[in-house]
């Protein structure tokens, strides 16, 4: 069955040369993600898991192994696959405005309806009133909501996120959380996150998927079958958040002293 | 306006300071400051009017302050030094205007393509080396006296930091921001207009302020070796006939349109550059 927002990696591998000797990047990752599902991959640094988005997206196209949309092998960047990076990345010389509407520049739409998604996606990510503002004046929270509606604002099948929150404070992390479920429920997109907040990871997906590192690969599937609101107090998510930190391996120790 | 000005997520400036940058700044500066400048120019024209009042210097080396400003008035109601004056603005202002576009250009061309700047590369490197002063003579030869001969002389002195920053400029477009518009599926053309050049106009900019200043300086040299008109022609002849007066008009006439284009091209600077978080040039 495919619907739109199917993303499908089979068998995918990745080598950088490192003095000339080929270093194994990713070994074999397979990974489907249904229409409209939130999926989370959680793993330490440098196991690969921003990597893995960057093939999804088409910046890296020297992989072997497949990957397709509903079906369709990818190729190149496409507005079907937005992705929301760490560093906002908003061009500090476009308005919050201009920026969001960057993404629709090769978009079919008619200059009127570009101006009216641009304005329900900064609505949608709570910025009316800020349409004319330049990055510099935003906060970091408000810089990367922006860098959310960038994403979104071109209705791609497939939304990746790159620690789209690592680099918020607490507090506005935790809001942001509660407003990337709220669009996600929206606007129905196919999400996948990468993050190395396990928190954050089973508070808003499906499914998480647990990365290690040397060669990175995905250890472990799990699937957090709560209902949102969810409970970050609960036994159940704590069951789930030690089960994801044993698997990350170095964890483990701390975990069983706890 | 929206739940997004909640504190968390509260601006960090007040917009009203963000959209119209400058009350921000003067904010930034109390006003009683702002006039710290004035103090040495001040101080100078008293220790002018000292040393010609008590007579340590010759008056015919350093006129008094009063009889310089006799002299400017001469020099406007009898020989009619504005003409002179907006000859020099004319001139120095078509050489700017050449030289930095054609900078400009060219600079974004030889940042784009490597093989544009390999193909100049070697003959300006060698041209920027000879200063304008000594283009002069051939130039003059070939072009004879007067404004052509001068444009062209610093037009040359505008060109080349104008070239080398706009190059440098866009040369440092963030690698970021390039994927950023690969991942929006930007063409080249868009590419090029909506990040790389926007990223250059910074040190387009400061280039730009520069190259102004070093046009007007030139304007002297220029006027003073090929001409019979103009403030730097008007400076050789008073140094030649010992009319010190009107060697010092000029001069100060000189300083202070010099001030006036530094601050003009500030002002400009921060206009085009109001995206950009506290630059003062």
């Amino acid at each position: 069955m495919t619907q739109r927002g199917t993303l499908e990696i089979r068998g995918v591998e990745k080598h950088y040369d490192v003095d000339g000797r080929p270093l194994k990047i990713l070994d074999h990752i397979d990974i489907d993600v249904a229409a409209g599902e939130f999926v989370s991959i959680v793993g330490p640094s440098g196991c690969g898991k921003s990597t893995i988005l960057r093939l999804v997206v088409g910046l890296d196209d020297d992989y072997a192994g497949s990957i397709r949309l509903d079906g369709e092998p990818i190729k190149g960047t496409s507005l079907d696959r937005g992705i929301v990076f760490q560093d906002h990345r908003l061009l500090p010389w476009l308005t919050l405005e201009q920026n969001i509407g960057l993404s629709l520049e090769n978009s079919r739409l008619s200059a009127e309806e570009k101006r009216r998604t641009i304005a329900e996606h900064i609505a949608l990510v709570g910025l009316r009133g800020f349409e004319k503002v330049y990055p510099y004046q935003l906060s970091g929270g408000m810089a990367q909501r922006a860098a959310i509606a960038r994403g979104l604002v071109n209705r791609p099948e497939i939304l990746l996120l790159d620690e789209p929150l690592g680099a918020l404070d607490a507090l506005t992390r935790l809001r942001l959380q509660e407003e990337l479920l709220s669009i996600w429920r929206i606007e129905k997109t196919t999400m996948i996150l990468v993050t190395h907040d396990v928190d954050e990871a089973i508070y808003l997906s499906d499914r998480v998927l647990v990365m290690t590192a040397n060669p990175g690969r995905i250890v472990k599937e799990i699937v957090v079958d709560l209902p949102h609101q969810r409970d970050r107090g609960s036994p159940t998510f704590a069951a789930i958040k030690r089960d994801i930190l044993r698997e990350m391996g170095d964890y483990a120790v701390h975990v069983a002293a706890a | 306006m929206t739940d997004a000005t909640n504190s968390t997520f509260a601006v960090r400036r007040p917009l009203a300071g963000a959209r119209t940058p400058s009350p921000v700044r003067a904010a930034r500066r109390p006003a009683g400051r702002r006039y710290i400048g004035i103090i040495l120019p001040l101080g100078l024209l008293i220790v002018w009017s000292l040393a010609t009042w008590l007579a340590w210097v010759p008056a015919v080396f350093l006129p008094s302050p009063l009889a310089t400003v006799k002299a400017f008035v001469a020099m406007v109601t009898r020989q009619s030094l504005h003409q002179d004056f907006l000859r020099s603005i004319n001139i120095v202002s078509q050489a700017f205007v050449y030289g930095s576009v054609a900078a400009v250009v060219l600079g974004v061309a030889a940042g784009l393509s490597a093989n544009v700047e390999r193909f100049f590369g070697p003959t300006f490197d060698s041209i920027r080396h000879i200063p304008g002063v000594a283009w002069l003579p051939l130039i003059v030869l070939w072009l004879g006296l007067g404004a052509p001969a001068q444009i062209l002389v610093i037009g040359k002195s505008v060109f080349f930091p104008v070239f080398l920053n706009t190059l440098q400029g866009i040369r440092n477009v963030e690698k970021s921001h390039i994927e950023l518009a690969k991942v929006l599926t930007l063409t080249r053309s868009q590419l090029i207009r909506r990040v790389v050049i926007p990223s250059a106009v910074p040190s387009i900019m400061v280039s730009l302020r520069y190259a102004a200043g070093v046009a007007w300086a030139l304007v002297v040299t220029a006027e003073g070796l090929s001409g019979q008109e103009g403030l730097g022609y008007l400076i050789f002849r008073a140094q030649n006939l010992l009319i010190t007066d009107q060697l010092i008009v000029c001069m100060v006439i000189i300083g202070l349109v010099g001030f006036a284009i530094d601050r003009l091209m500030l002002l400009l600077q921060r206009f085009v550059l109001r995206w950009k978080q506290g630059f003062e040039g």
